[in-house]
């Protein structure tokens, strides 16, 4: 035991007392600070305001128009834009063009500009003058005949290729507009009011016991919590591979095993790395919870209402389990293609199925947050390589049976035990092995001996 | 500290890797306190015969016995292993690497710093405790492994080739340490296919060929069984006698002077006198102890025809 210990000791600091350990480690929260914050930032960065005159040769419309343009539209407009944009990963390019273009708050200033007895010539002119001389950012000319079929509104602009802006004038525009034609057709305001006003559109999901939960949030936490998991596996399953090579290579498998008995060392070995990787992980969530917490409140500062999905404990520690079962499935793996392999090299080579199934898992996870209660989900979330992976994603999309988890649980946990009881033949054979890689037959044959 | 007299016992020891026979039954005993010589050609089986005595591996057939014994994790604390092919990690520093070893063989963290100290001290090599493996020469790392080696104090050692790629001087400090080390009473076991330097060192030996024994005992009787009547010859004149073949087998003349080779049922007293009276004039005559290296030699050849046989 006494032995056991000391390998377990010797793999952790290994890893653990790194550079490239606590580098890793801080790099996830600071870039997921990047994304907690930056969006924060951006909103608030307003830019400069745009400086419009608006020139209502027909009266009517500037008011409206004016309320469009104001702050609390172009925030609402804003959030209602990011919320749409992260729902949509696969929407097309110029769908996520506009997406982008809209999540920038736009911010006009009314220059105010008599237009008075001034020829449409003489208006373009003088406002044209603005623009050069750099006193107007944009004018904006609405003909006297709104409603004719070839009314003309013209809009110029200093600022080239103003995209967005333009967008959100247009808008504001057609929306004046259809208010006013609605007018004229003896709508009152009120009524006008009350026929434009957007629905509030409530999307929650119900979970199993018909309780609410906010699917935006869901689908991102989730996503997180797979994307953790699969790269933390995927590390750390490398790093078992690299410790076990270079004790054969390096011949320092001889004194080991002249030291301690082949099962002590490899269950040390597995057991060290993973606390490395359990450790990693449990910064990594710390953190980002904190940051969720710190995003969320800024972002409700800016006037946007994110809410965050319901983590309770015990689903925080299923998580952990579910990475420990993941971790010791695929690094008994690893341990296995190491014993086998001569140099790292090959090791890489031979890595590439563990690293499919991995990757497999995790796109599988997407399947289950589209649909967790599906027969797929289920499958999915029972089978022991995928398991890790999307069975943490299930419980945060829709929490399933207490039965499910543990059958998941209760098969992976047998899972591994068949792996290790493998995975141990071949580590105390192939560490002595030198030479020449092992070929499948002789593996089979070493699994055979006892 | 022994329980008996015989710290290792291999009774009838076999090992066969599907057709191959690398050990086919082995005996030897190896008394406490001594130096044992266990030498033969590449792939004769030493390596094989090691692994199973330290327990990497077990054999297919006979027992191992250590201190009385079978191969348990306590007896496996007791002894020190120094392997042919050998390495350290690669990015770990030194004295870290020593602990781990330490630990390993069941020593207190206490202990081995105590140790750690005093052999670094001992190499040589104090200043390079906290620096990686990767800033050592070759000696250097070698003599590390080495000190992993004894680190735990073990009552039996076992070192494989442990000169190769050493140089002379280096050479020269590890026979000394090792015999520091037979001052203390420790059982080395040394595996080598370097003659002269086995022995200077070694008290008993055996020696295998092809997976079997082919002779063993002490370093005297070996030699002693093994007596070639040689003769050291220096002299002027005598030719006639020299050329009698009741007496003289083969002559090898070397710088100045010649070696003779008894013939079967002569003695060396009979042909120093013959010489004498043909009026030779001598100014060397000396038996000749046949080296280990001649008897290694002439051992394995006649050994590896009889196979061929």
């Amino acid at each position: 035991m006494r032995k056991f210990l000391a390998v377990v000791k010797h793999e952790y600091k290994k890893i653990v007392l790194k550079w490239s350990f606590i580098l890793g480690t801080l790099l996830f929260p600071i870039i997921a600070a990047g994304f907690a914050v930056v969006p924060a930032i951006i909103f608030s960065i307003k830019g400069e305001p745009t400086r419009i005159a608006i020139v209502d040769q027909s009266r009517k419309i500037a008011g409206r128009l004016k309320e469009n343009l104001s702050a609390e539209r172009m925030t609402a407009k804003a959030t209602q834009a990011m919320k749409d944009s992260l729902k949509n990963i696969d929407a097309p390019t110029d769908e996520r063009m506009k997406n982008s273009a809209e999540q920038f708050v736009e911010s006009f200033v009314f220059t105010d500009y008599n237009a008075d007895e001034k020829s449409p010539e003489q208006i373009r002119r003088e406002l044209g003058e603005k623009i050069t001389s750099k006193e107007l950012d944009a004018y904006l000319l609405i003909p006297s005949n709104l409603d004719a079929a070839d009314a003309k509104y013209e809009f110029r602009s200093r600022k080239a290729g103003d995209f967005g802006g333009e967008r959100n004038l247009r808008d504001a525009l057609n929306e004046a507009v259809r208010s006013q034609r609605l007018a004229g057709a003896n709508i009152s305001e009120a009524q006008l009011k009350e026929l434009s006003r957007n629905v509030d559109f409530d999307a929650k999901s119900l979970d199993e016991k018909g309780g609410e939960k906010d699917t935006d949030s869901v689908f991102i936490a989730s996503l997180i919590i797979g994307l953790m998991i699969y790269i933390t596996l995927a590390i750390y399953g490398q790093m078992i591979l690299a410790a076990v090579v270079e004790e054969k290579e390096t011949r320092i498998a001889e004194i080991l095993f002249s030291s301690a008995r082949p099962f002590e060392l490899m269950m040390g070995k597995l057991t060290g790395v993973g606390l490395a990787g359990l450790t990693q992980l449990a910064i990594w969530i710390i953190s980002a919870l904190v940051l969720v917490g710190i995003g969320v409140a800024q972002m409700s500062a800016a006037g946007m209402n994110i809410s965050i999905p319901n983590i309770s404990p015990l689903m925080v520690i299923l998580f952990f389990v579910y990475f420990l079962l993941g971790f010791f499935i695929y690094a008994s793996i690893f341990a296995l293609i190491g014993s086998m392999v001569t140099t790292v090299q090959e090791g890489g080579q031979f890595s590439f199925p563990p690293i499919m199934l991995l990757l497999v898992g995790f796109y599988f996870s997407f399947a289950v947050i589209r649909d967790p209660n599906s027969s797929l989900s289920f499958w999915v979330s029972i089978a022991p390589f995928f398991a890790p992976i999307t069975m943490p994603v299930r419980i945060l999309a829709e929490t399933p049976p207490y039965w499910q988890i543990a059958l998941s649980i209760f098969i992976n946990a047998a899972a591994i035990a068949g792996l290790i009881w493998l995975a141990s033949r071949v580590y105390r054979v192939g560490m002595l092995m030198y030479g020449k890689r092992a070929t499948i037959p002789e593996v089979w044959k070493w699994i055979r001996q006892s | 500290m022994n329980e008996n007299n015989t710290t290792l016992k291999v009774e009838n020891v076999s090992k066969h890797y599907g057709e191959f026979t690398a050990v086919n039954d082995l005996s030897f005993d190896v008394r406490a306190g001594r130096v044992f010589g266990f030498l033969g050609p590449n792939g004769a089986g030493k390596t094989t015969t090691i692994r199973m005595i330290v327990g990497i591996t077990a054999p297919d057939e006979g027992t191992v016995e250590l201190f009385g014994e079978r191969i348990s994790n306590e007896t496996q604390n007791r002894i020190g292993y120094l392997p042919e092919e050998r390495g350290l990690y690669k990015k770990m520093k030194v004295q870290d690497q020593l602990r781990y070893f330490a630990a390993l063989k069941n020593v207190s963290r206490v202990e081995a710093d105590k140790r750690i100290d005093f052999w670094l001290e001992r190499m040589k090599l104090a200043e390079w405790k906290t620096k990686k493996t990767t800033d050592l020469s070759k000696g250097m790392s070698q003599k590390i492994q080495f000190i992993s080696t004894v680190l735990h104090n073990p009552d039996l050692l076992i070192l494989d080739e442990p000169f190769s790629g050493l140089d002379p001087v280096n050479v020269e400090f590890l026979i000394e340490v090792v015999a520091e080390l037979k001052a203390q009473h420790k059982t080395i076991i040394f595996s080598t296919h370097l003659m002269e330097t086995a022995e200077r060192l070694c008290d008993d030996i055996i020696l295998i060929n092809k997976s079997r024994k082919v002779i063993g005992g002490t370093l005297r009787e070996v030699k002693g069984s093994f007596s070639k009547n040689l003769i050291a010859l220096r002299c002027v004149g005598g030719s006639a006698v020299l050329e009698d073949e009741s007496l003289v087998a083969k002559i090898a003349t070397h710088a100045d002077e010649m070696e003779i080779e008894l013939a079967e049922n002569a003695d060396a007293q009979t042909l120093l006198k013959r010489l004498i009276e043909n009026g030779a004039s001598i100014s060397k005559f000396e038996q000749i102890e046949p080296s280990l290296n001649d008897i290694f030699i002439e051992k394995i050849t006649t050994d590896t025809d009889r196979i061929y046989e």
